[in-house]
């Protein structure tokens, strides 16, 4: 029971991380990004290698992790320079598939389709963990949430933070300003990427197995609805929009419906879930209301036709 | 939303923590339900529920009922996760059947056995899954064991020397191809091309262009029917004429409504039929299966019922040897020391590592019938192709 | 003589797979452009609806023919096409205002992930409705291969090829040259400026959904042909449809026809040139997509768009 309740803290903390992160990209910076779960893929093989074959301690992996996502994160940052709106959203949906379809096929370094397992779990100030203590992962991933919590909201709060959220209201405006708009939108895109490997790495060693089946084009699109539920540009709504989903997605199970009711119905009261949100929420639980020119006018034009 | 959360958490541990003395036996099924291998968790999950309803017929365990937890996996080790930790924590099941996949059994299979529940794949063949401690089991046959035998059949009995390899990129297919390859270069026989498709790809003509080229004797598709359908007729429509050989995964009679025809004359193995004339017990069990269900089970759903009844027998056991309540232990060691079990998917035995030790049958399908012909059983002895009479 | 390692006929056979998967991609990928040339949004149900219609298809199919194959199954095919087309483009306008219509006004991303909710809801409606199993959809011929040399094509790849063709001419003659396209043009164009004009642009976008979605059912009979009916089978198709928009420059009708024959031909061919594993097919083909979006940022056929300051 408990064991139960812990993997969906564990599971939702885990998510808040990745929520964090894209929001720095997609709710701060206004970068649409399809492939967080790249990242978040890059961060957990990275960590279920280096652990099981290459003997690496936990805090080394972890490191190392979000500087390997992050190098990712620079990779996909770069066509920024060139594209926009949603041809970069398509640009970083294939680089998402690209690194699924490679964990897939190098069967040497990843193991293809069956994935890692047996990845030793953390171990520190005396403590090993493992299945009999799940409130230490609970409570160790707590800290890291927070952790990412203040480092997003200082950086936010930043000249480079102010600056990211200049780019995503009027990127033009802030290049005449003087300011290098690119180089911002690649950092962003590192930022952002360091901690979705950070949140693979902990997935690794709380799941003890990484397979290619959990990083397709789905997760990134939940973890963008965790974003957007919340509210864009707003770190606390991501970490709710996280809460949100993984309680809604579990729903079911958690409240014993799986046995009664058929397994296609979970699925459409989650879309169902989604839409409604959408329609009555579609700035976010806690979003900002900000004011669109194009939405006023279309508004004062509604009002007049009617 | 955090309190929600807590309060919610508190109700289960009420709920949870009732009165010690068992008023139903828990048991658990783990398996895809929904997204792209739905139909295959389907056919388990039904194979499982005639089980169920047999032994409540007959008034469960010790007058207590058996109930049946179905928890969706969708194919992923992360789902597989939280379906176990729910299945255990919250309906403390003593056993379960499942999960589908590899990836799944090896993700869970250590949280089985730390908890000490006895779980059977039915389907998950991948070599290390009942490494991971002595309350896995699998009642399917591996990978190495069907290739082992099935490589040096093709090499030896039906004498053919070149072979193309078509295989898709799942724990299943993938793990057979690449066993079936080894032992079939090893017993003298030449592959000539191994192509790959991705999960959830239906067009295999590329592959096909590339083996037809390579100019083999046989084709080799370890796949699940609904790709195999696909390459037996893209293969027809690019001329491309060899005979072809199949794993477990043919034995879905939906091949006969996907491929018709085309599935005549497809050799595969899977797990041997040794009830013969005298015991016909799989015959039964599809006929109870379509009667109820309107459709045929799959191998996979033929072990996935005989894992449930054993799964049963060693529950009964347990709870009646112990007076009331269900030792765990008990239900493991039932089950290690079963000796030559009759089921619908052939005999079984349990080995100390948790696989079930079975022949190899090798099946031939009959598309007029829409049935399979066991054509013969064989076995590998001292490294030797020994056919069982 | 032959182009790197492959043979003339290797070569012919998967310029002929090639074009037969392009142009299935070409004809779903005009549903997506279409919506997005008008409402600016990624409808992700589309490839749900393609699979509602294959559905649809096969019902009135096996209702009007039944099994076997007679002299009339060809005309019986085409009528349950129409029929499926139908029932498609009722289904894509209830969606739409059911789950986007409200949405007009909200922020960018709000459409995009209510469109996610409705293909979640639709394809496991179907699973439910109709089960996991595959359907098979029958030729309505005799399907024998003809071979040309060693090149083998058979009637069901020209059936798809040449139905793929009309309605994609059908379409954009309808777009240029009636006043409804026209109409379409302009709400594509500025909707407010459209609205202004007199032209009812609610009812242009329900006609967008309209005919959108029923392209997609006459090429989700299509691909059933090549890959059977399964309640996930608009997925794949779906984005690999989504990526040739791009590709072709999203929100233009040409372009979406060019960049998924293109598509097709670069993905079996792009493979079997390079000699890696199909298993890295898709690999290929969303490489390739970021090239050419790298060095054609709207596409190939896309209008480079102002910047506004």
């Amino acid at each position: 029971m408990l064991n139960f309740l812990s993997l969906l803290v564990i599971y939702i903390e885990i998510y808040a991380i990745l929520a964090l992160s894209l929001n720095l990209i997609a709710g701060y910076t206004g970068l649409l990004s399809l492939c967080h779960a790249a990242f978040f893929a890059i961060g957990a093989y990275t960590t279920a290698i280096g652990m099981t074959m290459g003997g690496w301690n936990f805090w080394f992996s972890l490191f190392v992790s979000g500087i390997l996502a992050s190098m990712l994160g620079l990779v996909v940052g770069l066509p920024t320079l060139r594209l926009k709106g949603d041809y970069l959203a398509i640009a970083t949906l294939g680089f998402g598939e690209v690194v699924k379809n490679i964990i897939i096929n190098w069967d040497s370094l990843t193991r293809g389709p069956n994935g890692i397992n047996g990845v030793p779990t953390p171990e520190m100030f005396g403590l090993k963990f493992g299945y009999d203590t799940p409130f230490a992962y609970v409570l160790l991933y707590a800290l890291f949430v927070a952790g990412t919590y203040f480092v997003i909201r200082w950086v936010v709060h930043s000249r480079f933070g102010r600056a990211l959220e200049a780019i995503r209201e009027d990127e033009i405006a802030v290049g005449a300003m003087g300011i290098n708009a690119v180089k911002y939108k690649v950092v962003a895109f590192m930022m952002g990427a360091f901690f979705a490997g950070i949140a693979g790495s902990l997935w690794a060693v709380y799941n003890q197995s990484v397979a290619p089946q959990t990083f397709d084009f789905m997760l990134s699109v939940l973890v963008l609805c965790m974003v957007v539920l919340g509210g864009l540009g707003n770190s606390l709504g991501a970490i709710l929009g996280a809460l949100v989903i993984v309680i809604l997605s579990e729903l079911p199970r958690l409240t014993g419906l799986t046995s009664l009711i058929p397994a296609q119905f979970n699925q459409m009261f989650f879309g169902l879930l989604l839409i409604l949100v959408m329609i009555f929420r579609p700035q976010g639980v806690l979003g900002r209301k900000r004011i669109s020119y194009e939405t006023e006018v279309a508004r004062i034009l509604e009002r007049r036709s009617s | 939303m955090k309190r929600i959360l807590l309060s919610l958490g508190l109700v289960f541990l009420v709920l949870g923590c009732g009165s010690k003395k068992l008023t139903e036996i828990p048991v658990g099924f783990i398996g895809p339900l929904t997204g792209d291998a739905a139909n295959y968790g389907k056919l388990s999950l039904q194979a499982v529920q005639i089980a169920l309803d047999e032994i409540n017929a007959q008034g469960g365990i010790g007058g207590l009922p058996v109930k049946l937890y179905v928890e969706d996996d969708e194919g992923k080790p992360e789902k597989a996760n939280a379906a176990f930790e729910k299945l255990y924590g919250v309906n403390k099941i003593y056993g379960f059947v499942g999960p589908m996949f590899s990836s799944c059994a090896l993700a869970i299979a250590p949280k089985a056995q730390a908890a000490k529940v006895v779980m059977i794949s039915q389907s998950a063949t991948h070599k290390d899954v009942t490494s991971k401690g002595d309350f896995i089991f699998r009642n399917v046959l591996s990978d190495q064991l069907q290739a082992e035998v099935f490589g040096r059949y093709v090499a030896e009995k039906l004498g053919i020397k070149k072979v193309a390899i078509l295989y898709i990129k799942n724990d299943y297919s993938q793990g057979l191809a690449m066993d079936f390859k080894r032992v079939f270069e090893a017993s003298g026989g030449q592959v000539v091309a191994v192509e790959t498709g991705v999960q959830g790809d239906k067009d295999f003509k590329t592959q096909l262009t590339k083996i037809k080229e390579a100019q083999p004797e046989a084709l080799y598709i370890p796949n699940y029917v609904a790709e195999m359908a696909q390459i037996l007729e893209q293969a027809k429509q690019l001329g491309l004429n060899v005979k072809i050989l199949s794993a477990d995964g043919f034995s879905n009679p939906e091949i006969f409504a996907l491929a018709k025809d085309l599935a005549n004359g497809v050799i595969f193995s899977n797990s041997a039929d040794e009830s013969g004339m005298k015991n016909p017990l799989r015959e039964n069990f599809v006929k109870l299966y379509r009667e109820k269900y309107g459709e045929d089970p799959d191998a996979f759903a033929q072990n996935a019922y005989d894992a449930f009844k054993v799964l049963l027998l060693a529950l009964k056991n347990a709870y009646e040897t112990s007076g009331g309540v269900i030792d765990r232990t008990k239900v493991r060691d039932f089950l290690l020391n079963l000796r030559g079990y009759q089921g619908v998917s052939g005999v079984i035995t349990f080995l100390p590592s948790g696989d079930a030790i079975k022949n190899v049958g090798i099946y031939v399908a009959d598309a007029k019938k829409k049935t399979y012909n066991q054509i013969a059983v064989y076995k590998v002895e001292n490294n030797q192709l020994v056919e069982v009479k | 003589m032959a182009l790197f390692h492959l043979s003339w006929s290797e070569i012919g056979q998967h310029v002929v797979n090639g074009i037969t998967l392009g142009s299935i991609y070409a004809l779903i990928a005009l549903g997506y452009t279409m919506v997005y040339g008008i409402l600016k949004f990624i409808n992700f149900a589309h490839g749900e609806i393609l699979m509602m219609g294959a559905y649809a298809g096969y019902f009135f199919y096996m209702a009007l023919n039944g099994e076997g194959v007679s002299s009339l199954s060809l005309f019986l095919f085409l009528l349950a096409m129409i029929g499926s087309m139908l029932v498609s483009a009722t289904l894509g306008v209830i969606v739409e205002k059911l789950a986007y219509k409200p949405l007009r006004t909200a922020p960018r991303l709000a459409p995009l992930l209510s469109a996610i909710g409705v293909s979640i809801i639709l394809s496991n409606l179907a699973a439910f409705l109709f089960g996991t199993k595959s359907k098979r959809l029958d030729y309505p011929f005799p399907n024998e291969t003809i071979l040309l040399g060693n090149v083998a094509i058979t009637p069901h790849q020209i059936l798809i090829v040449v139905s793929a063709l009309v309605l994609m001419v059908a379409l954009k003659l309808f777009v240029d040259y009636s006043k409804l396209g026209k109409a379409m043009r302009a709400t594509s164009q500025n909707m407010n400026v459209a609205k202004l004009m007199g032209i009812n642009t609610d009812f242009i976008i329900s006609l967008t959904f309209a005919i959108g979605s029923a392209l997609a059912a006459a090429a989700g009979m299509l691909v059933a042909l090549e890959i059977k009916i399964y309640p996930t089978m608009g997925t794949l198709a779906g984005l690999k449809a989504f990526v040739a928009a791009v590709f072709g420059g999203i929100g233009n009708i040409t372009g979406a026809m060019i960049g998924g024959v293109l598509l097709g031909v670069i993905e079996t061919f792009g493979v079997a040139v390079l000699g890696i594993p199909q298993g890295l097919r898709d690999t290929v083909a969303f490489t390739i997509l970021i090239f050419v979006l790298l060095f054609r940022p709207s596409g190939l056929l896309g209008k480079k768009e102002k910047e506004k300051v």
